[in-house]
């Protein structure tokens, strides 16, 4: 009884014995510099057949910033020990990481892998420019919403290894849309060998995101072995957190509709320089740079009087960075007419402002006649007239009405013009010139009375002068002008009364004047006023009268 | 006072007078129809006189029609007329900025000029001299010395006398300006039929004119360049209303 109480417990020991699977790690390097590539192996021993198995190590979960990646398994379906092998880059912070427990799934049994334990220190001597090694090329700045990010994952080869290829290029980045843009694409020189990826990232919500990708690049060693190609598998891992917001709303122009990134804009193209009135022709812009040009609302392009715009149509060539807005104008009038400018609004997310874009106009020289009547075209004939969009035109609505603020009523023509104008002036100020002129000179004469008298003079002197003696006169008629010729010419000298002059008064005006001839003349000439006298016996030579006249004229 | 307030109160109604139910030009023009706004704004033209509205219209007609030289006139000469037309300023620099006309750069003795009309400018320098004259004669004539007022009033005369002269000056050389009427014509070396072109000026173009010479005018256009065009082939900025229908035969 006691040898089968033995018995019993010896066999359910070793049952319980054999129940419990044995699974071993080993990590090549143990402990790893950052950035360094290691090895995986987990050996699995278990007292029953595991069984075949696809992806058994697949549950395992690599610490942040770890890449591991199953390189290969051992297992046999007749057997009850697996190994599999994991590549993997060590993270770039030192420091101890744990690769959690996962489960290893056999056909047979499911087999618990403990904790696994990696050692990250810098003092490991560790040349990173002797392996393989795959960068993570992305802006490093806040990002907004709608916006095109491009990055790039270089996969640079070593002095010891080569980058072959690469391939399974996953992203898991949550609030973003990712896509592959150039795959396997070689290296520039100045990189070195490898080959590179290309990817396009755009977010589609705000707030933090992480942007996590993992790959695998195949490398080979150095020295080529032409029995064995020696290549091998060698993860990646990147998890970088992206801070995403909207386009600013302050600020934003109406006519923004998502532009985001630095484009510039070429000049635009028309397919005929020289068409005729209602000849479609076609206006090609280019617009180039960086950004979400794939998703850029194709700026609207309004006809108005000149033009009539029909839909837009464009040619997306987004390897070529650049976009082609392609319209079709239709000239409505004849003359030098300028294409309607394209213009929108696009925002830089580096300078984080707003800026405006516009496609200069082009000259077009059109011909023909336009029509009389001018109907606005649309794009779609079915629309509603109530819906047509007014022409956009600079021209005022017309007031025909209205008025002036300087003339109520305005005239015909220019007063410039007006005869009436002109010709009222000139008489008004000729008038005014003359009336002037005569007050002056009524007035000079006015103030100076001795003009007046000496000119009166002159002409009594003159008369006398000029007068010839009538058959009938017996010499005191001669002699009564004379001597009142005389006595106005003295007077007007002297400045005295003419009727007071006597023959004294004429000689201080005529010094030299012979006196008797003076008497003489005078007796003749006042003897009608006095009673007969006797002659005074010197009679008077009309000649020599005349000469005192003379004599007297150029003194007046 | 009261009489002051019935003056502008008058005024002000007068201004007001032309808002109203729109008139068959105006329905035309509103409809598209823009040969009969044309048509019939003319005709009103020709029976109730020219103003600086009714040729501003007229203008946005004919320009709507492809007509940029006829446009282009109306809108010129409503601006002498009236230099703050809003509808002739802003068919002027429409025609500018995007129908492909040109005018020369104003000098800023032309802009003076714009502040007021041509003719308010003359009436006010002939006033100003009118009042300057008559300063230095009346006293004169009444044979008394000027008095303080008088000499105070005349300086102000003169000095509006002297304000005005510059904008007498723009005036003019506003209106000494032509358009073009012919479309895709030539700037001729020579004043002759077969004078070699120069350079291009369109339809509506606005240029300077100088003396004229054998059938041509010497014109200088908005760029500088200097040339011959055919008197037919312009028209002066001052008229006495509509423009010129170029296309009617001269009577024999």
């Amino acid at each position: 009884m006691r040898r089968l109480t033995f018995l019993w417990l010896a066999l359910l020991l070793g049952l319980t014995a054999a129940a419990a699977d044995r699974v071993s790690w080993d990590i090549t390097p143990r402990v790893t510099a950052p950035g360094q590539p290691f090895r995986l192996q987990i050996n699995v021993e278990s007292d029953v057949l595991l069984g075949g198995a696809q992806q058994a190590g697949r549950d395992i979960r690599p610490p942040r910033g770890m890449a591991l990646r199953l390189s290969g398994q051992i297992v046999r379906s007749d057997s009850n020990e697996a190994t599999l092998n994991y590549s993997g880059v060590a993270p770039e912070q030192e420091g101890e990481y744990l690769i959690p427990s996962f489960t290893l799934r056999f056909a047979r049994k499911a087999i618990v892998v403990p904790e696994i334990k990696l050692i990250v220190s810098k003092g490991v001597a560790f040349r990173r420019s002797a392996q393989a090694r795959a960068e993570l090329e992305i802006a490093d700045r806040t990002f907004y919403v709608g916006e095109l990010i491009r990055g790039t994952i270089l996969m640079r080869g070593g002095e010891q290894e080569m980058v072959v290829a690469n391939y399974g290029l996953e992203s898991a980045a949550e609030g973003f849309t990712f896509a592959v843009t150039g795959d396997r694409l070689p290296l520039p020189d100045e990189l070195g060998q490898g080959t590179q990826t290309n990817f396009e990232l755009t977010p589609i919500r705000a707030g933090e995101s992480e942007l996590i990708l993992n790959g695998t690049m195949l490398i080979q060693g150095a020295d080529i072995s032409p029995f064995s190609n020696g290549g091998r598998d060698r993860p990646f891992a990147f998890r970088r957190r992206l801070t995403v917001e909207h386009v600013p709303e302050s600020g934003r122009p109406a006519d923004w509709s998502g532009a985001i990134g630095t484009f510039a804009a070429e000049t635009p193209q028309v397919s005929k320089e020289q068409p005729e009135v209602g000849e479609p022709i076609r206006l090609r812009a280019v617009l180039t740079g960086a950004g979400n040009l794939d998703r850029l609302i194709t700026p609207e392009l309004l006809g108005g009087e000149q033009w009539d715009v029909l839909p837009a149509t464009e040619r997306r060539r987004s390897a070529d960075s650049q976009r082609v807005f392609m319209y079709t104008l239709v000239p409505r009038l004849p003359g030098k007419l300028l294409t309607p400018a394209i213009r929108f609004s696009s925002f830089d997310p580096l300078t984080k402002k707003f800026s405006r874009i516009e496609f200069a106009p082009v000259a077009v020289t059109v011909t023909g006649s336009a029509p009389a009547k001018v109907e606005l075209i649309t794009a779609d004939p079915a629309a509603p007239a109530a819906a047509l969009k007014p022409p956009v035109t600079g021209l005022a609505s017309p007031e025909p009405d209205r008025t002036s603020a300087f003339f109520l009523v305005t005239p015909a023509a220019p007063l410039a013009a007006s005869t009436t104008f002109w010709s009222g002036n000139g008489l008004l100020l000729g008038s005014l010139l003359v009336l002037t002129a005569a007050v002056i000179y009524f007035g000079y004469l006015a103030a100076h009375p001795e003009i007046r008298i000496r000119r009166r003079a002159r002409a009594i002197v003159r008369a006398a002068l000029h007068q010839t003696r009538s058959q009938d006169d017996d010499g005191r008629a001669s002699a009564r002008r004379i001597v009142h010729a005389l006595q106005v010419g003295s007077a007007a000298l002297l400045g005295a009364e003419d009727e007071a002059m006597t023959q004294s008064d004429v000689e201080r005006a005529l010094p030299g004047a012979s006196r008797p001839l003076l008497d003489d003349l005078f007796v003749r000439a006042t003897s009608d006023r006095f009673a007969v006298s006797a002659e005074s016996g010197v009679l008077s030579d009309e000649t020599a009268a005349r000469a005192l006249l003379r004599q007297l004229l150029p003194l007046l | 006072m009261r009489f002051l307030a019935s003056i502008f109160l008058g005024w002000c109604a007068v201004l007001g007078a032309g808002e109203g139910a729109p008139s068959a030009a105006e329905a035309a023009y509103a409809k598209g129809d823009y040969a009969s706004a044309v048509e019939k704004w003319s005709e009103e033209a020709r029976i109730e006189g020219v103003s600086a509205g009714r040729l501003a219209a007229l203008g946005n007609a004919e320009w709507r029609l492809g007509r940029k030289g006829r446009a282009m006139v109306c809108w010129e000469r409503a601006l002498l007329l009236d230099p703050h037309d809003p509808v002739a300023l802003a068919g002027i620099r429409h025609a500018l900025n995007a129908g492909g006309t040109e005018r020369p750069t104003l000098s800023w003795f032309e802009n003076y000029a714009m502040l007021l009309t041509a003719d308010l400018w003359l009436i006010l320098a002939t006033l100003a001299f009118w009042v300057a004259f008559l300063g230095v004669v009346v006293p004169r004539l009444r044979g008394r010395a000027a008095t303080e007022n008088n000499h105070r009033a005349r300086m102000a005369a003169l000095t509006v006398l002297a304000l005005c002269v510059p904008g007498l000056l723009g005036s003019h050389t506003l209106s000494e300006r032509a358009v073009v009427r012919r479309p895709e014509i030539a700037l001729r070396l020579t004043p002759t039929q077969l004078g070699e072109p120069l350079n291009g000026v369109a339809e509506g173009d606005v240029v300077r004119t100088g003396r004229p010479f054998n059938g041509h005018i010497r014109v200088t256009t908005a760029a500088g360049k200097t040339g011959w065009l055919r008197t037919s082939e312009i028209e002066y900025v001052r008229g006495d209303g509509l423009p010129a229908d170029l296309d009617q035969k001269a009577s024999p």
